[in-house]
């Protein structure tokens, strides 16, 4: 298993700079995800490292190999294309066995491969079928075992769920999950869709329009602590306040125009927090409790009144409206069959949160 | 239209669809039924023999079969070998010179054959342009218009466009992130080419190969017009028996033979590009 | 995909430049040699357009044009009509079998079919002349029309029928108003397409027209076969340039369209 290893990469296409003096290690072994809107660049990364398009600028590596030249079929690496590529004029077998043949591996041994693989995949019995007579979620697992097969240094995965229904995505996930788990191959998975970063990932990054990383870290990391309001907007939902910084008496306290002080707990590493400064406080919706009674034991509150209630089955979202005119997103997840306190449009509802659960963004 | 409603409407398409049925019927059926039956018929005593036949096998008829299966195959095979690169470069390569370069390929396309022939005097007559250049280099005058050869590259001239075409439109539709996926799992451009390319390319070269080696196989205008006397092909045969001679029974039977013999050949090929590109069967599954 | 590391990057336009110069150099060559004042050989004397002067008043060219024009028009309307009558008439069951039949019409070498209707005709005793060769060349334009107009027919979507049918039309109505004018393209392109193999047709003109009867590809390769006259090149340019002008007017056609539909 080797690391990936992107050093000043740039890219551009037709005059328009996707990437610019991009430097990226993706580590050994791990699931790796990509995350990023549409026209991010990540695309374009993934298919600079299957060597499907060359670097304007840079160099990339595999482990220590510097691969920056080497064509598509030099390189150990297999990709997963989005809409699975699976050649047309071969059935299953042939498919899964097209990176074998090449290699020249006798055929007894190739048939056991590919045999094997598609136990994995659970397509055994469908090993002489055209693919035209498979579903899409069957020719997904296909492209999956052709490129796994070849037992490559890297997979990459374009997007491979994006054509699938939500069912069929979510048992594909874990089964890409055991996969890379098995198989311990380094896997780069590219996707616009974060919760199936989220959950795939051992380690993502984020990129924003601009074809620049935000963040890198654990989907724990990510999520608990965005590092910038990009990265705590794109994923999942942030409440953000912006507001200036008082220290005073043993406490940190946030000013907010129009909604008065509130306590934050400020951590280590934000070394450029001041007294007096701009900075902005994200606030996730599930990290507050809303209740029409006032409660006890929170640093913080607000009232407001609901606006509106959108009802999404495992959890509840009330739009809050509060003293200063802001839209306030608070999720409450649906526990009890019965809940003791019915919350409906128009009330006077308190929220509370503690101050360990916000983030301090700079931007 | 499906599913008529009353009797009249049905009576209307019944007679409406008439028309180009009996068409078919009378000018094609007809004949051909009336050139299968005259070959049973001899030309002396007007009864039912298969002296026809029989001399239609003898050496000197299926040396001129022969002839033409095999200008018609090489004919086949080497516009299928110069058009290949030029229709996979237009379908897939092009860029911005596509839209030129396809108009400047219709062009041939269009023209009319008998000017395709007669623009090839000039280039291949004694005095013509290739001798001229010859003599230029201080070579002898060695291509002449009464010969095989040139009766062969006119051929070629002729029926290039038309394989063009046929691989143009096969590859045209051709889905290029197959390319990708097999460079990506280890081909070579080569390899990808013999293994992905091509056999995708299938239909697009049978429909070519079928459009260039049937005409080719009964051409009659460029045998006549380049092939000198010396060289008889099936064109000239068959012309010559129904003009000339006025044989009506050798001339159904030789043309029924060499109906035969093509039909053959084209079975022959098809069934040939099928065997070698099938698919792999793994033993003991269902 | 990027070609950088393969050498056919190189050879293949190259491959592509020779091919079109074998395409063209002949064409261009016996272009050029039109303008020739030698009547005889090869070699070039002088430039003249006499040639093209001799061309246009020559009755027997304007004949042959005339004869190629009338059963060029015919054979286009007389096959689009009958293929356009099939499509809409057969029962879709029968009518998916029945067209393979039409094939044949192009499967089977013109001089077969040229020599066994020439026998028809023959047995019939029907009289060679204008109206053998327009049955003939309809029956060539019938392989062509029907597999095309049928294509498009096919294509059409049915839920337009039916919508008409619902909102109260005839099935004739529903022919009149809605399919026929959705078949229209591939009517005209077909008729097209008739047209020029009619007009460019030899073979079946050769044998199926009579003494009497010469259409334009039988007059140049009368002349030909008898020996080479100038007045052939000229007659070849002119043939070129109207070809490449139609084919410049429908390429430029097609563009619009597509501009105007995006």
């Amino acid at each position: 298993m080797r690391s990936i290893r992107l050093e000043g990469v740039s890219k551009s296409f037709h005059g328009e700079e996707i990437l610019e003096n991009l430097s990226l290690t993706i580590p050994s072994g791990k699931f790796f995800a990509l995350l990023g809107p549409s026209g991010s660049g990540k695309t374009t990364i993934l298919r600079l490292i299957a060597g499907l398009e060359q670097a304007d600028q840079g160099r990339i590596f595999l482990g220590d190999q510097d691969i920056t030249l080497l064509p598509p079929y030099e390189r150990r690496i297999n990709t997963v294309f989005q809409h699975y590529a699976l050649f047309p004029h071969m059935n299953v077998f042939d498919n899964v066995a097209y990176g074998l043949k090449l290699h020249g591996l006798p055929a007894a041994q190739i048939k056991q491969k590919v045999l094997r693989i598609l136990e994995v995949v659970h397509l055994g019995r469908h090993v002489n079928k055209p693919i035209q007579q498979l579903s899409g979620g069957q020719q997904q697992r296909v492209a999956l075992a052709r490129a796994i097969v070849n037992e490559p240094d890297v997979i990459l995965l374009d997007e491979p769920l994006a054509a699938l229904d939500l069912k069929l995505r979510e048992r594909m996930l874990v089964e890409l999950i055991d996969l890379q788990d098995e198989f311990q191959t380094t896997f780069v998975y590219v996707t616009h869709d974060q919760s199936e970063a989220l959950t795939v990932a051992d380690q993502m990054a984020i990129m924003n329009y601009d074809g620049e990383i935000e963040q890198i870290g654990t989907p724990k990391q990510i999520y608990e602590f965005p590092t910038s309001s990009f990265v705590a907007h794109f994923v999942g939902t942030t409440n953000i306040f912006e507001g200036i910084l008082r220290f005073g008496d043993n406490q940190a306290r946030i000013e907010i125009e129009g909604l008065g002080f509130f306590e934050v707990a400020i951590p280590q590493e934000k070394k450029w927090l001041c007294n007096g400064c701009v900075l902005l406080m994200g606030l996730r919706p599930e990290k507050i409790e809303i209740s029409k009674n006032v409660m006890e034991g929170f640093a913080n509150h607000l009232e407001g009144n609901v606006e509106s209630i959108v009802y999404h089955g495992r959890s509840t979202q009330y739009n809050v409206r509060v003293e200063n005119g802001l839209l306030i997103q608070v999720f409450e997840q649906n526990e009890e069959h019965f809940p003791r306190e019915e919350i409906d449009y128009e009330d006077t509802v308190h929220l509370y949160w503690q101050k360990e659960n916000v983030t301090l963004l700079e931007r | 239209m499906e599913q008529l409603g009353n009797q009249w409407e049905r009576d209307f398409c019944f007679f409406a669809s008439l028309p180009a049925l009996l068409w078919q019927v009378f000018f094609l059926v007809v004949p051909l039924a009336m050139t299968v039956y005259f070959g049973f018929v001899s030309e002396q005593t007007g009864a039912l023999t298969f002296e026809n036949y029989r001399a239609v096998f003898d050496g000197a008829h299926f040396c001129i079969i022969a002839r033409s299966v095999i200008t018609a195959l090489l004919t086949g095979l080497v516009s299928l070998v110069v058009a290949y690169p030029v229709a996979y470069f237009l379908a897939l390569r092009a860029g911005r010179w596509k839209g030129l370069l396809l108009f400047l390929a219709m062009v041939p396309f269009w023209t009319n054959f008998l000017v395709q022939i007669y623009a090839w005097f000039f280039m291949l007559e004694r005095k013509g342009v290739i001798n001229s250049l010859l003599g230029i280099l201080g070579l002898p005058p060695l291509v002449t218009t009464n010969s095989i050869g040139a009766v062969f590259l006119v051929m070629v001239y002729c029926y290039l466009p038309f394989m063009l075409m046929s691989l143009y439109i096969a590859l045209e539709r051709f889905d290029e992130r197959l390319l990708e996926a097999s460079s990506d799992l280890g081909a070579t451009p080569w390899q990808t080419f013999l293994r992905v390319t091509l056999p995708l390319s299938m239909p697009g070269i049978r429909t070519g190969l079928l459009l260039v080696l049937i005409p080719a196989f009964g051409e009659y205008a460029i045998p006549a017009l380049l092939g000198g006397s010396h060289y008889m092909f099936v064109g000239s045969l068959i012309s010559y028996y129904a003009l000339v001679a006025r044989d009506v029974g050798m001339g159904a039977a030789f043309t029924g033979i060499s109906g035969v013999v093509l039909l053959g050949v084209a079975l022959a090929i098809y069934s040939f590009l099928r065997l070698i590109f099938g698919k792999t069967r793994v033993e003991g599954e269902e | 995909m990027k070609a950088q590391w393969s050498r056919s990057a190189v050879m293949m336009p190259l491959v592509v430049v020779c091919v079109y110069l074998f395409l063209y150099t002949p064409i261009l060559v016996m272009a050029v040699f039109s303008f020739n004042s030698n009547p005889l050989g090869y070699q070039w004397q002088g430039f003249t357009t006499a040639w093209y002067g001799e061309l246009f008043s020559s009755s027997e060219v304007w004949d042959a044009l005339k004869n190629s024009l009338v059963v060029a028009v015919a054979s286009a309307s007389i096959a689009i009509s009958m293929a356009t009558a099939l499509v809409l008439s057969l029962k879709r069951s029968i009518l998916s079998r029945a067209f393979f039949a039409f094939y044949a019409n192009l499967a089977v070498p013109e001089i077969v079919l040229a020599v066994g209707l020439l026998g028809l005709f023959f047995f019939f005793s029907i009289s060679l002349g204008i109206t053998t060769l327009i049955a003939v060349h309809t029956l060539l334009g019938l392989g062509y029309a029907i597999p095309l107009i049928y294509a498009r027919f096919e294509s059409i979507d049915r839920r337009f029928v039916e919508a008409s049918l619902d909102l109260g039309a005839t099935r004739g109505q529903t022919v009149r108003y809605v399919v026929f004018p959705l078949l229209m393209p591939a009517l005209l392109a077909s008729a097209l397409l008739v047209f020029i193999v009619s007009f460019d047709d030899f073979i079946l003109s050769f044998f199926c027209a009579g003494g009497s009867t010469q259409t334009l590809p039988m007059y140049i390769f009368s002349m030909l076969r008898a020996d080479v006259a100038p007045i052939i090149s000229a007659l070849s340019v002119v043939l070129l340039v109207s070809s490449s002008a139609v084919i410049l007017l429908f390429s430029s056609l097609q563009m619009r369209k597509l501009g105007g539909m995006s």
